[in-house]
């Protein structure tokens, strides 16, 4: 399949973070581009996959400026100017971001949770209603519309919290383990949105982490390994990306799940086991 | 049998009030047989009865009434100071004073009496301003603590959405928490409740319950003094219930 890269919509440089004297992540560097592809709109789907407590979860919250780097920056196209390739430093609020424990409101029913997602669209009132409905409709929230979240399903708290940063955020979107503690239909629902995201404007972009690599691989056209890098024979304690696999270039994005899959998933698995 | 003396047992509706009859009656019993004879510490039950009708004759409610005024009034304001100063302590400016305020618990009533009354000469002005001052502090101390128990991922989930900084703590912090307001208010109150009734006793102004104790404790007169225990009581315990039941009536989703 041929594709070419144009605007750089993510740039991550020397990043790290540390929570007081621990450093968690360090010299994390990557550069994601704008893929185009003749005849397709093809938004970014970059996975990140490592260990439990390697950094995941402290790396997308320094993406998406919730936490501020100790080094290092992380820039992301600026679509408001109009000129070409233009980037600024990423502030909060600039991606949205699922987080892994579906954090929502607590004092706001699901349907209350999206009016607040889309107060700031320029859309009437029932334009807005009409959306939400069939957002509720197709995700299976309808008879969940008037729920807080306590009164939800650790599912249904999920889906609440991904249609609300569809809703909210612009082409960026950041989700911690979209995946875990879905069933199969649910998984397909989150796999539809991803194709449903991804096609509605070439520079949207998904980054999500996940424990389940076969996921990681049929998905994404990027997947990322953190670990524990090994220099000098030495094994550090910090997270940083440790391998990269561009699946674009090994020619299986955007392609069904296939033997040659299989093939990069136990290699993953490798890079994992030794970092 | 056993399951009554078995820990961390699951007993039914019914054993339950068996067992809330139970002690009751116990207690009522012993009430009826420690008071029967000559010498005796608790009066009667006629006794008590009488003092509470006496009471009534007096003006018991209108009584009650002023202290409840007093009450609200007071809560009212002490809430509002605390409530501005423990939003605000989310600002790094301003949290040394929420602190400082919370520490002043420590200060005994009698030094803010003192400087109060340099400041305020009518009775009832001074007698809502100690209370206020006494309330703030513990408030202010609930409210902090309450703030802090956020989780962090709670904000980061406000400030993912674009929502301003204001807007987090107006979203999170003010209309995500008023249920838990409420509940420290209900929590201190029986902080005020018992102040009250010694503020109203040591400053006199105009009448209440605090005011009625003091009378009766003059006459000596037991069975009055057992009545007012008893109503200040059922007082205290109605706000608190009715205070629970409209945090669990207008917010589904406390669950505290
Ligand atoms: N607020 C914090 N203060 C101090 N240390 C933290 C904090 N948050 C995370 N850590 C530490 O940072 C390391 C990485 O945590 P992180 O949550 O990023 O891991 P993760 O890769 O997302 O793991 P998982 O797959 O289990 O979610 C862990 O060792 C954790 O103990
Ligand atoms: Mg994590």
């Amino acid at each position: 399949m041929t594709y070419n890269m144009q605007n750089t919509l993510l740039y991550v440089e020397n990043l790290s973070v540390a929570y007081g004297d621990k450093v968690i992540i360090k010299d994390v560097n990557l550069v994601e581009k704008d893929v185009v592809r003749e005849g397709h709109i093809t938004g970014q789907v970059i996975a990140v996959v490592g260990r439990s407590g390697r950094g995941k979860s402290t790396l997308f919250k320094a993406l998406t400026g919730l936490v501020k780097p100790t080094s290092g920056k992380v820039l992301i196209a600026d679509t408001q100017t109009g000129a070409e390739n233009d980037a600024k430093e990423v502030q909060e609020g600039d991606i949205g971001f699922v987080d892994q424990k579906y954090t929502l409101f607590r004092n706001k029913t699901v349907y209350e949770t999206m009016q607040f997602a889309l107060r700031r669209k320029e859309m009437t009132t029932e334009e807005k209603h009409s959306q939400i409905m069939q957002y509720l409709k197709d995700w299976g929230l309808e008879n969940e519309k008037d729920q807080y979240p306590c009164e939800l399903s650790g599912g249904q708290r999920q889906r609440t919290a991904v249609i609300e940063q569809i809703f909210c955020s612009g082409h960026y979107m950041v989700l911690d383990e979209p995946f875990s503690g879905l069933d199969v239909g649910n998984i397909e629902d989150v796999k539809k949105a991803f194709d449903l995201i991804t096609a509605s404007h070439e520079f949207n972009t998904i980054i999500y982490s996940t424990h389940d690599i076969e996921l990681a691989v049929e998905l994404a056209d990027s997947v990322y390994v953190i670990g524990y890098p090994t220099i000098e024979g030495e094994r550090m304690d910090y997270g940083t990306i440790v391998k990269h696999f561009d699946m674009k270039e090994i020619g299986l994005a955007w392609k069904d799940y296939g033997l040659d899959h299989i093939e990069v998933v136990k290699q993953i698995k490798e890079v994992m086991l030794a970092s | 049998m056993k399951q009554l003396f078995t820990p961390f047992e699951n007993v039914g509706k019914n054993t339950r009030l068996f067992i809330i009859l139970g002690w009751v009656l116990l207690l009522v019993g012993f009430w009826f047989v420690s008071s029967m004879g000559e010498r005796h510490l608790f009066p009667s039950p006629q006794q008590v009865w009488q003092g509470f009708v006496e009471l009534y004759n007096e003006g018991l409610v209108v009584h009650i009434g002023s202290s409840l005024l007093l009450c609200f009034s007071a809560i009212g304001i002490a809430i509002i100071i605390s409530l501005l100063f423990s939003y605000l302590s989310t600002v790094p400016i301003i949290k040394p004073l929420a602190k400082t305020l919370s520490k002043l618990r420590y200060l005994p009533l009698t030094g803010i009496t003192f400087y109060l009354a340099i400041l305020i000469s009518d009775a009832r002005t001074m007698q809502v301003w100690v209370l206020v001052v006494f309330m703030s502090t513990y408030l202010t101390t609930s409210l902090l603590s309450m703030l802090n128990a956020i989780p962090q991922e709670e904000f980061d989930h406000a400030r993912s959405l674009g929502c301003s900084r204001w807007e987090v703590l107006w979203e999170v912090v003010v209309k995500g928490r008023i249920d838990y307001v409420i509940d420290v208010i209900r929590q201190n109150l029986a902080i005020v409740w018992m102040m009250l009734v010694t503020v109203e006793s040591i400053l006199v102004a105009a009448g209440g319950l605090g005011f009625l104790i003091k009378n009766s404790d003059k006459f000596m007169n037991h069975g009055r003094i057992i009545a007012l225990q008893i109503v200040i009581l059922a007082v205290g315990l109605f706000i608190d219930f009715a205070l629970n039941y409209l945090r669990k009536a207008f917010f589904r989703y406390s669950k505290i």
